[in-house]
């Protein structure tokens, strides 16, 4: 039978985001996520069409998935979005980064008859899970009261890093019938918010899941985590401020670690900046200044829809008024929707940004390059690159993790961050990351306030320390290290690497959450919470670190708590349990 | 609680007690008549051959916001190498020295007799953050200062001179953010940043795109805040810090408003160290201190904090952008720059001060000069500037150098030579004495910060803010015994915030959590500066109007201070 080999890139797309609104056990998320983008040659190469299963195989693991053919030509390149399929072929190794390898994996692709598992099948077969899994609750039944319809204006969506404030949701009967001015990603979340929701708490007895009392839940999870010698707090780019806060506080108490998503995004950009620093700024400042723009690496059309259109390239701003004004470059692996509507496309290597960093550094340095190409890029496209760069008046790269997540890490991050400072020499050049979840950057924010350190953080010895690669999450739970884990808004379980997930389903779960993900279902205490920025208030950070605050517009269902209360009431009884009295 | 304070020695300038034997007594977080307390039930302290002071307050330190937290994240080695444990049911852990996270910085404040801090440097759009960390600081009541040279809004009105716009909209502005005072940076500089531009900008250099000089929009703005009657002065950074020869703009600069008032202090110009320099470069840098010290002499209209350096690693971080990236030339190790759109900018950039380095060393003379020729304790007060100059902690060590001449002498042995003669600070004699010390560290900066009435005394209805010192005045003579006086003033006995003992023998016992002052008007912003204000945002913020606006219950003690109305 036919195999190619290709390079493996595992991130977000589109589909992929708005199916995970409905759940992760839900048939339009398998659709769109247990696939695999390739390339038309590379379909015709292994004989096969659109919709045929194949086998991809690396280093790390199998997965079957379908096959679909990928919008934009990217021959040797296969695609499949983050999820439990990727997680089962990624590198899990974080060579002492915290951070795995999720893109630019060597990999082998072939057709296969055998069927693509859905995640209930991964978590049985693959990890031999036993524990049994809950029928979901249905959907909420929510009895429409008469209400004159309301709108709420400047409301914040709680959904990507670009905290867009000036959506419109239409309320009626406590419920949100419509959303105006949202992308298609956060329209998606906060119409589907009632769906898949967790409605009471839960706890295993006896290998089942069964509803609890929320107070009960509560106790029983106190009890896991004080009787833990070495317990995991994770997730946390979801949820306010606020709730973080009193995370680092149980954390502490408990003498345990605690982490933040951005171990697995970009914790190698944190890494970087304590190296060398970082020259950024607000996206204002890029809206009204910016006359050239770089995306490195990300595809904002994809994970922040309108990322263009409010802060760069499309936007209005105070100098620069136009898509006319400004310069347009996109740098990626390959040709994404992004890339097709820049002015320039700079099609690199994969593994290779790095060089292609070095090269820029070089020539704006007044050194010449001798080699015809450098990271697969003819030489004389990327003079013309760095002319672009040395003659803007006001550039700005805005990169993803496609720098973050390949080889170099930090060290990519490290090269582009003195690039951009070297910039600086010649004219007005800054720097921002492209950050996911929507207070990802908050929980660095509030971590490395509380601790001095933004992430990875271990408590063991009675104060903050931070080591990753040591304290990261998915070292500490691929290395065994840690006898219990507390989830809140996230799902590590769909999301980290193989040998995280075999480790994390062996030792006691407890998932605070608003929906049902893979880790609630295989969780030992589930308490469902409220969804900050439509049930709840707190504030959260937009990529460029501004905080904003997140309000409270409808009802949580009856029962269900804010992540802040449940935690206050956790962190209460822990305390109880530990004998520790005062505030 | 109800506690007496027995027979310390108490300094309390502003009700003239230098030094007498009396009897302090707290009921309900105030002072009050010894009479009034049940000393059945009353914790009585006996500070018989103590020293008992008000709270220490801090005019000027950047502990909280943005910029701080950038510095905590970059200095990853500042962290390791300083830690606090936790204590459970007491208090939190943290870690770093010169960036230290908010729990110790509480406690390191409380420890030293200081119970008020002042964040001096917060851009409207990101001071929630500042918030969000002021929220976080234990036992310290605490402030803000909003960062308005480069707001373009601002900027537009003083451009048009419209003042009665401005004044309307700075009110405004400081009620929505929940901000205390107005801060200046190296005025203007953030505009031309914006274009990578700025570096050296003097008073009368043009801010462009605006009809406007630095000196215009110190002059304006000190106005707008005179006439607003805003609880503290304008707070001044210098253009051209850290610049040779911009001892002159910062005469130029205080003389900018000298027209304004003879008598009381509307100009308070901080960190004066590092604006007090002479020569045309680093080779043949001089003190300016006299020059400095002269006009602050003759001028009753200035006020003045020392930005003190001190020896070691310390972390620079201002609002000062393009001097920061002249830093990080000379220093060639990191470089954090941040721009907020329509309003500021800053940078931060580590750096070592080195006994051994000419600057340097005439650099920590400065300082001290400055601080010992100005006459009125009054109007000279102690910072360091946290981090810029050293860590907040160091103020036992400035406040010992002041008292001490023998102290200064044993540093100076090992500075710079050249550094020493071209200092003044060999031949000066003053010695400061703990009254005055009471002055320059309590008493002045209550009245400067407008605070008076409930801070920075003693007297009856004021705030239980109360720093107890082991140290026996009349027996130890500071010139001499300043290790004892160091010693004593590193860990306070007792330190009472609110009427609740926090420190108890130089360690923190007790975590409370006091207040953010902030100014809120007494009138509402009129309809149609609203409107402007509204169409200014949609065209320079990426954020809407209605989001930028911080609400009261954000803040954890939410305390107004009202301003403004008919
Ligand atoms: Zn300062």
């Amino acid at each position: 039978m036919t195999s190619i080999e290709v390079t493996l890139v595992t991130g977000r797309s589109l589909a992929q985001g708005i199916a995970l609104e409905k759940g992760k056990l839900s048939e339009d998320y398998l659709k769109n996520v247990a696939v695999v983008e390739l390339d038309e040659n590379d379909l015709r190469r292994l004989g096969i069409s659109e919709g045929d299963t194949v086998k991809v195989k690396t280093k790390f693991g199998e997965v079957v998935v379908k096959a679909i053919k990928s919008r934009e030509p990217h021959p040797g390149i296969a695609f499949i979005p983050m999820g439990p399929w990727a997680s089962l072929v990624v590198d899990p190794s974080t060579e002492g980064s915290g951070m795995p390898t999720l893109k630019g994996i060597h990999a082998e692709i072939s057709p296969t008859k055998e069927p693509v598992m859905n995640p209930v099948e991964i978590l049985r077969r693959v990890y031999n899970l036993t524990k049994k899994i809950p029928p979901m609750d249905p959907a909420e039944v929510v009895v429409v009261k008469e209400e004159t319809k309301r709108i709420e204006k400047h409301v914040t969506c709680a959904f990507c890093g670009s905290l867009c404030d000036d959506l419109e949701v239409v309320i009626s009967g406590g419920r949100i019938i419509d959303v105006r001015k949202a992308c298609a990603l956060g329209r998606s979340k906060i119409l589907h918010a009632h769906e898949n929701r967790i409605l009471s708490a839960y706890i295993r007895k006896n290998g089942e899941l069964v509803k609890a009392d929320l107070k009960e839940a509560i106790r029983h999870a106190a009890k896991i985590l004080v009787n833990a010698d070495y317990p995991l707090l994770y997730g946390w780019s979801s949820t306010s401020v606020e709730a973080i806060k009193l995370g680092l506080e149980l954390a502490e108490i408990l003498g345990g670690a605690f982490d933040n998503t951005s171990v697995i995004c970009h914790g190698p950009s944190i890494q970087a900046l304590q190296e060398v620093g970082l020259v950024t700024c607000t996206l204002g400042q890029v809206k009204n200044y910016a006359d050239l723009i770089i995306y490195w690496g990300c595809n904002p059309l994809h994970a922040h829809p309108r990322h263009l259109a409010r802060y760069t390239v499309l936007s209005r701003g105070v100098y620069v008024k136009s898509r006319k004004e400004r310069k347009f470059v996109v740098v990626d692996v390959r040709q994404t929707s992004t890339a097709r509507a820049a002015d320039l496309f700079i099609k690199v290597r994969p593994n290779e940004d790095y060089e292609l960093l070095s090269a820029l550094r070089m020539i704006i340095k007044g050194f010449d390059i001798e080699a015809s190409e450098v990271a697969g890029v003819p030489i004389e496209k990327i003079y013309e690159l760095a002319d672009m760069m040395m003659s803007a008046k006001f550039g700005v790269i805005f990169y993803g993790l496609g720098l973050t997540m390949t080889k170099g890490k930090s060290r990519n991050i490290e090269e582009v961050i003195k690039l951009v400072q070297e910039l600086n020499e010649w004219t007005k050049f800054v720097l921002i990351p492209m950050r996911g979840h929507y207070n990802v950057t908050g929980a660095n924010q509030v971590c490395a306030w509380t601790t001095g350190y933004p992430y990875s953080i271990d408590f063991r010895r009675g104060y903050p320390r931070h080591i990753p690669g040591l304290t990261s999450a998915p070292d500490l739970l691929a290395n065994g290290d840690v006898d219990a884990v507390l989830i809140v808004a996230s799902d590590p379980v769909a999301h980290f690497p193989n040998e995280a997930v075999r480790h994390m389903l062996k030792i006691p779960l407890i998932t605070i959450d608003p929906k049902w993900s893979l880790t609630a279902t295989v969780s030992d205490v589930v308490i469902p919470s409220a969804i900050v920025g439509l049930e709840c208030e707190g504030t959260a950070y937009r990529m460029d670190a501004v905080p904003i605050r997140l309000r409270k517009l409808i009802e949580p269902p009856p029962g269900v708590l804010s992540d802040e209360e449940i935690l206050r009431m956790l962190l209460d009884e822990v305390k109880k349990l530990k004998g520790i009295g005062g505030s | 609680m109800e506690i007496l304070i027995k027979n310390g020695y108490v300094y309390d300038p502003m009700n003239n007690i230098k030094g007498d034997v009396m009897d302090i007594a707290i009921k309900d977080g105030k002072i009050v008549e010894p009479s009034e307390i049940d000393l059945q039930r009353a914790k009585v302290i006996d500070a018989k051959g103590k020293v008992v002071m008000p709270g220490g307050i801090d005019i000027h330190a950047h502990v909280a916001g943005p910029k701080v937290n950038s510095g905590r994240i970059m200095m990853l080695n500042d962290h390791y190498r300083s830690f606090m444990k936790l204590v459970p049911g007491r208090r939190r852990s943290g870690t770093g020295k010169y960036t230290p996270s908010t729990y110790i910085t509480g406690y390191r404040y409380a420890r030293m007799g200081w119970t008020t801090v002042i964040e001096p440097a917060s851009p409207p759009l990101k001071t929630r953050h500042t918030h969000e960390e002021l929220n976080d600081i234990p036992i310290v009541d605490k402030a803000c200062l909003i960062l308005m040279d480069s707001n373009r809004i601002i900027l537009n009105y003083l451009d048009n001179k419209d003042y009665e716009g401005c004044k309307e909209f700075i009110l405004w502005l400081l009620e929505a953010v929940k901000g205390y005072g107005v801060k200046l940076v190296d005025p203007g500089t953030a505009v031309l940043w914006s274009w990578g531009r700025g570096y050296g900008l003097d008073v009368d250099d043009p801010v462009e795109p605006y009809s406007l000089t630095p000196r215009d929009i110190v002059e304006g703005l000190c106005r707008v805040n005179l006439e607003l009657g805003l609880p503290h002065p304008l707070h001044v950074h210098c253009n051209k810090l850290g610049i040779p020869g911009n001892c002159e703009t910062t005469l130029k600069t205080m003389d900018a408003v000298s027209r304004l008032s003879s008598d009381k202090v509307i100009l308070h110009i901080t960190h004066v160290q590092f604006n007090a320099y002479l020569g045309g470069n680093w080779y043949d840098l001089g003190t300016g201190s006299e020059k400095i010290a002269k006009y602050v002499n003759t001028h009753k209209h200035v006020s003045l904090d020392m930005g003190q350096i001190d020896f070691g690693t310390a972390t620079t971080m201002t609002a000062d952008a393009p001097f920061e990236y002249a830093l990080f030339h000379m220093a060639r190790w990191k470089w954090l720059g941040t721009d907020v759109e329509a309003e500021a900018a800053a940078g931060i950039v580590p750096y070592k001060y080195r006994r051994r380095n000419f600057v340097n060393a005439l650099q920590w003379c400065i300082g001290l000069e400055i601080a010992l020729l100005v006459e009125d304790p009054w109007r000279v007060m102690i910072t360091t500037d946290h981090p810029n100059g050293a860590p907040f902690t160091r103020y036992p060590k400035i406040m010992t150098l002041l008292m001490s001449k023998r102290f200064r002498e044993e540093v100076m042995k090992k500075l710079n030579r050249r550094a020493l003669r071209k200092a003044i600070l060999p031949s000066i004699d003053r010695e400061y004495d703990l009254y005055e010390i009471a002055v320059m560290t309590r008493a002045a900066p209550a009245k400067l910060l407008g605070l008076e009435r409930t801070k920075g005394h003693l007297g009856i209805g004021a705030d239980a803010d109360v720093a107890i010192y082991d140290i026996n005045p009349k027996e130890l003579d500071p010139s001499r015994d300043y290790e004892k006086y160091l010693k004593a003033f590193k860990r306070a006995e007792y330190t009472i915030k609110s009427g609740e003992i926090v420190v108890m023998k130089g360690e923190v016992v007790n975590e409370v959590y006091g207040k953010t002052f902030y100014v809120k008007a007494k009138t509402k912003l009129e309809e149609e500066i609203y409107g402007e204000v509204e169409k200014f945002f949609r065209e320079w913020y990426t954020v809407e109007l209605q989001n930028y606006i911080i609400a009261e219950h954000e803040l954890r003690n939410p305390q107004p201070i009202y301003v403004g109305g008919a």
